[in-house]
């Protein structure tokens, strides 16, 4: 017992030493993921989940105030959410975040170092539209960051998240880090988690460019639910 | 075709047959107490009947005492798990994706003690079977059994499949208490000094295993004729017998767990290779030496408790020794006197300096008493650094400049800590 871990232990340090820790896994699939969504799927989450980093640059550049950038904003990129993910998924179905965030928040494991923060349903209890059905599969956006030249780590490896960005320069990229997971409402588990990084090359920044940052991101989201599936 | 409909009704029977998806070897209690969790309430076993199937497929068990976990069974948090864990669990799903998320399910393993918690889910032909304890979150072990409607051979079954194992005393409440508060093995605190001292026995030869014979054969194989006359003298082995047990006294001390110094003292008696073909040697009665080692190893060493009555420290180490020869030599009775090459016989050097290298093992028992093997490799030869001078050639050789043996060694030894 003692030597398993001595050796355990003896392997983590050669696996600091050499760096492996370095390279992260930003997806996790659950081994009974087979199959990916397909004409259907129910999105929560959507609500609460879009923030905005840098609102004054933001705001600068959407001609929003300054004061309302953050309302709007947001409420822009959920309805352009939802737009996207409806010309994907026909039969789409969106479940308000006051009926999926009852839970408590919980972390979500994808790596040694990357753990996804969101409410996730309780093990026994199915989630159900305002209308009282129950969707199989439902993808929960747990955080959708928009920002200048953001990186993912330092949102999601516990040991950078306390790095603070050095001083405030021009811009190249604004980006979106988002986590989300695809949840198996019959049988209450998580069939794929990942968290994504898009950087979008900054020219002139218009409202267009942020919709478009949006239906970059849903692209992302329904190559991975595809690629994620378990062989 | 009707063969082919015996195999598939064979097949049908092996899928339906009883079956572990994991077991990961959870301590069986002897005299255990085990909670049946029907999450629907409705037990396709009978509490005391499957404790009378225990104790007849495991004569180990004791008196095990069983009954219906009622208290789960109406309590809804364990309810909804109970009913997720039925849906979830599946042939080939590790136990890590089966965990009890919600965190009042969670203190309600975590404060089970030392009891067994055995979770029986009936569907229509097969009976879902996790079982439980306080030390994890998931299940311990999960798999099916075929549905019975005889309660008494569902028991028997269950019991069989995942019972059939070694039994632990359980521990009374002072020893859990103790087991509790004890801190990590990986964290113990390793004594700042350990000494021993000790005696043992050992063997040295000349030729190391797995080499080719030739290496040494040419020291070895070789005979002291007319008393001094050897082909070749490099090696001491050209004289006495190399292949010859020894006893050994040591003492040492590890400081840390980790470096350490060791004094030791060898004894053994090599006889001198004589020819007996020469005539010469008629008049002598025995010839031998005496070999004194004297050496000082360094030491690397690493301890590891492997129980709580053993503990294994592998070390490695190099060292110096001192070699003295003690000549033993007498004539036969009657032999008035002894002969010219008596007289003028080989004499070895006053001392020989050498390097030992190798490894080997304490295992040492409660604490204090210790078994030590070692292998390793020995040289004896002189290093006395001279100036070279115009007369070197004309000095006599140096007997013995390269002797090289290995050995292994067994040693009993008492241990203490400080």
């Amino acid at each position: 017992m003692t030597i398993k871990k001595s050796i355990l232990s003896i392997g983590f340090a050669i696996c600091i030493l050499t760096g492996c820790a370095d390279s992260y896994h930003w997806k996790a699939s659950h081994p009974s993921y087979h199959r990916a969504p397909y004409g259907g799927i129910a999105i929560t989450g959507i609500d609460d989940a879009f923030v905005i980093t840098r609102s004054s640059w933001f705001a600068k550049r959407l001609e929003i105030s300054a004061d309302s950038i953050q309302i709007k904003g947001t409420t822009h990129c959920r309805n352009t959410f939802e737009t996207e993910m409806r010309k994907a998924y026909g039969n789409l179905i969106v479940i308000p975040d006051s009926i999926s965030r009852t839970s408590p928040e919980e972390s979500l494991k994808l790596d040694e170092r990357i753990f996804i923060k969101g409410h996730i349903p309780e093990q026994g209890i199915s989630l159900k539209d305002s209308a009282g059905n129950v969707p199989p599969l439902v993808l929960i956006l747990h955080e959708f960051i928009v920002g200048t030249d953001l990186k993912r780590e330092n949102f999601y490896d516990y040991a950078l998240i306390h790095n603070e960005s050095g001083s405030i320069r021009k811009p190249d990229n604004v980006s979106a880090v988002f986590s989300y997971t695809l949840w198996d409402n019959l049988k209450q588990r998580p069939l794929f988690s990942a968290v994504d990084e898009i950087q979008q090359p900054i020219t002139t920044y218009k409202l267009s460019n942020l919709t478009n940052l949006i239906q970059l991101a849903v692209q992302k989201i329904r190559k991975n639910l595809y690629e994620g599936v378990s062989k | 075709m009707k063969k082919l409909l015996v195999i598939l009704m064979f097949l049908a029977a092996w899928v339906q047959a009883s079956e572990v998806y994991f077991d990961s070897r959870f301590t069986l209690w002897k005299d255990a107490t085990i909670f049946i969790w029907a999450p629907n309430g409705d037990s396709p076993i009978n509490a005391s009947d499957f404790c009378h199937s225990l104790r007849r497929n495991n004569t180990g068990i004791g008196e095990p005492k069983c009954r219906e976990l009622g208290e789960w069974e109406r309590d809804s948090i364990a309810k909804r798990y109970g009913n997720w864990l039925s849906n979830n669990l599946e042939k080939d799903l590790p136990s890590t994706f089966l965990r009890a998320r919600h965190p009042g399910m969670a203190a309600k393993l975590q404060t089970l003690e030392d009891n067994i918690v055995l979770y029986v889910n009936p569907l229509d032909k097969f009976v879902q079977v996790a079982i439980f304890d306080e030390t994890s979150q998931e299940p311990k072990a999960a798999g099916i059994v075929k549905m019975s409607n005889d309660k008494m051979a569902l028991g028997d079954d269950i019991a069989s499949t995942f019972f059939d194992k070694r039994t632990k005393r359980r521990l009374t409440k002072e020893e859990r208490l103790k087991q509790q508060t004890e801190p990590d093995d990986l964290y113990k605190e390793v004594p700042r000094l350990r000494f021993w001292a000790g005696t043992g026995i050992g063997y040295s030869q000349a030729h190391f295993p797995l080499t080719p014979d030739n290496w040494t054969s040419s020291h070895t194989k070789s005979r002291v004729r007319n008393y001094r006359i050897t082909k070749d003298s490099v090696s001491l082995w050209n004289f006495i017998d190399d292949a010859d047990p020894f006893f050994a006294i040591y003492a040492g001390l590890t400081w840390h767990g980790f470096i350490g110094i060791e004094f030791l003292y060898r004894y053994s008696n090599r006889n001198m290779k004589i020819d007996n073909a020469d005539t010469v040697y008629r008049e002598l009665d025995h010839w031998d030496f005496g070999q004194h080692d004297v050496g000082l190893n360094v030491l690397l060493s690493m301890t590891y408790p492997i129980t709580t009555w053993l503990d294994i420290t592998p070390l490695a180490f190099i060292g110096f020794q001192y070699s003295f020869y003690n000549e033993d030599i007498s004539l036969k009775k009657g032999v008035k006197k002894p002969s010219r090459a008596y007289q003028y016989r080989v004499k070895f050097e006053d001392l020989y300096k050498g390097a030992l290298l190798g490894i080997g093992g304490q295992f040492v028992f409660k604490k204090h008493y210790g078994v030590d093997l070692r292998a390793g490799i020995s040289s004896r030869g002189r290093d006395i650094y001279e100036a070279p001078s115009p007369d070197a050639g004309k000095a006599p050789t140096t007997i013995g400049k390269s002797t090289i043996d290995c050995f292994v060694s067994l040693g009993f030894e008492y241990q203490w800590t400080l």
